[in-house]
């Protein structure tokens, strides 16, 4: 549910658009469709847009704002109603808040996979099972170059972070804290539990194109075995 | 055409432009500290803005030109010899081939930014020559530049030792952009409305210090310590360069240029863009007060500062032309 948009300036080049403080798969499919929308229908001075889990910024250059669009008032102004008039007309509004599909293989042989199962009770298998039987939202991508924030994981297997975050977990770690689930793209210090590792690269600056997931996409966590891992491997 | 890195200082990178659009996979703006000194230091040696210019820091860099070139030094914080003679910074200059660069630092330095006309060799990420240490791409191999560095020139030099330049940025420009020095004006941000009153008055009327774990990331800053009205948990959301985040024993960071894209502390203020290059220069142990302006002063305040750089690319090339 959509209680309120609230449009408020994140500094005088950026504005966020907050749909409110939650993790809700609507009200991110809420923030990806405007995004879209903005992004294939851009004011002069448009910069970029970058989603979050309930909000979207919206990046521009001020002087472009007033010289192309022959503002009297404050760039702001003009940008915060070029928003609020396509959050009115939601016909505007296309929906493109579930992106592509896509299957990550994971070899499930993290550190913390058998500390995670004794929490619940439950076996490593049934954490794998369970782990690669739900579809995953990829909800917002920062922290890191390509990590995504995908959830909603099952309450079965949720799980705090770490009390002590490791200095360095490597990269192509996957991982899962609270109710969500990632990828490390890059080894870096983390907090989150490993339950195994992929072999694809998420994140490849090799590549124009170097993010392979968007916020909105779809998730499908396919368990594989050691060997078909090594085939795969691309670290 | 090229340069060795005697001493290389603790941080020493290649920065181009800010990189442009990538915010939404997590690739952050990065570039240059302060871009008022990283482009100008561009405009002198004739170059267009995005050039590749070294970002020298803390604390002191040695730097062996194998030819004649045209260079210029910009930033603060440092005092600048060429064989041991000294020379003005914010200017062109021509280095005879074997010369030393040395940049000394003053009391506890600032950053400083060394350009070459052509730009120095660099890879392109991106589209910027920024170099992103996170992913070891762009810049200098992606690292850091260390003793022994051999960076090239992206192109042959004719530079001449005969060549001499009687122009450079007038001081009262500089004074525009860096004065008052511990002055940091701010505008209201997402959260500014959760901050308790007595830490309101906190944040308006008592000095911060720079905290000494302070990097290209952020600026962490020790000073009495703040809270909002009641606790939050946030859900994670974008931030920018200049974001001020409340964290939660109470003390705040500033966020710079290799800042990540999104966090989950509160955004109780934001620097304006017109006084970053003038924070970028702040080192750890100096103080520093902030000033809340309006947004629509902060508006009108980056649009001078574009326009002002606008004025001062146009006259250098110019004069670099008669």
């Amino acid at each position: 549910m959509i209680d309120e948009v609230t449009i408020t300036s994140l500094n005088e080049n950026a504005l966020l658009v907050s749909f409110g403080n939650t993790i809700d798969v609507a009200v991110n499919q809420h923030v990806i469709s405007l995004t879209v929308t903005l992004v294939n229908k851009p004011f002069s001075g448009f910069i970029e847009a970058v989603p979050a889990y309930s909000s979207l910024a919206v990046f521009y250059d001020p002087r472009v704002v007033r010289s192309k669009n022959n503002v009297r008032a404050t760039a702001s102004e003009f940008v915060t109603s070029y928003i609020r008039e396509i959050l009115d007309n939601t016909g505007k509004i296309r929906d493109h808040s579930n992106g592509r599909k896509i299957e990550i293989p994971v070899l499930y042989d993290g550190e913390d996979l058998a500390f995670v199962a004794d929490h619940h009770r439950l076996t490593t298998d049934e954490i794998v099972s369970t782990h690669t039987s739900t579809l995953y939202r990829v909800f917002m991508i920062g922290f890191l170059p390509g990590f995504a924030y995908m959830g909603t994981l099952d309450p079965r297997i949720e799980m705090s972070r770490k009390t002590s975050p490791r200095t360095s977990v490597p990269a192509g770690s996957v991982a899962i804290a609270g109710m969500q689930t990632g990828i490390y793209p890059q080894a870096s210090p983390g907090g989150w539990q490993l339950i195994g590792r992929t072999p694809i690269k998420i994140f490849d600056t090799a590549k124009s194109t170097p993010c392979l997931l968007s916020s909105g996409d779809t998730v499908q966590f396919v368990a594989i075995d050691k060997d078909h891992f090594d085939s795969l491997n691309e670290y | 055409m090229s340069i060795e890195i005697l001493k290389p200082g603790l941080l020493s990178t290649l920065v181009g432009s800010e990189r442009i659009g990538f915010r939404n996979v997590g690739v952050g703006s990065g570039g240059a500290m302060d871009t008022f000194a990283m482009k100008v230091a561009n405009y002198l040696v004739g170059n267009a803005e995005q050039e590749s210019v070294l970002e020298m820091y803390f604390p002191s860099c040695e730097i062996l030109f194998r030819n004649t070139e045209l260079i210029s030094v910009t930033g603060k914080g440092f005092d600048v010899s060429v064989n041991d003679t000294p020379i003005s910074s914010w200017k062109p200059i021509v280095v005879s081939k074997n010369s030393i660069l040395k940049l000394n630092v003053r009391r506890n330095g600032g950053r400083a930014y060394v350009s070459v006309n052509g730009g120095w060799k660099s890879a392109s990420w991106l589209g910027s020559f920024s170099t992103h240490l996170g992913v070891q791409a762009g810049g200098h191999f992606g690292q850091v530049i260390k003793k022994g560095a051999v960076i090239e020139t992206s192109r042959l030099s004719n530079a001449k030792d005969s060549n001499a330049f009687n122009w450079g940025i007038a001081s009262s420009e500089l004074e525009k952009v860096y004065t008052p020095a511990n002055e940091i004006r701010c505008i209201e941000s997402i959260e500014s409305n959760l901050l308790s009153q007595p830490s309101r008055t906190v944040f308006t009327s008592t000095e911060f210090t720079i905290s000494n774990t302070s990097n290209r990331m952020g600026l962490r800053l020790s000073g009495r310590p703040m809270k909002l009205d009641r606790p939050i948990n946030l859900v994670s959301s974008a931030v920018d360069v200049g974001t001020i985040q409340l964290l939660p024993e109470g003390n705040l960071i500033i966020l710079m240029a290799d800042h990540q894209t999104t966090g989950g502390y509160p955004r109780i203020a934001s620097v304006v863009k017109a006084d970053l290059p003038k924070l970028a220069q702040l080192n750890p142990t100096d103080q520093l007060i902030f000033k809340f302006i309006k947004l629509h002063e902060a508006e009108k305040l980056l649009m001078e500062r574009q326009s002002q750089l606008e004025e001062i690319r146009k006259s250098c090339l110019l004069r670099m032309r008669n």
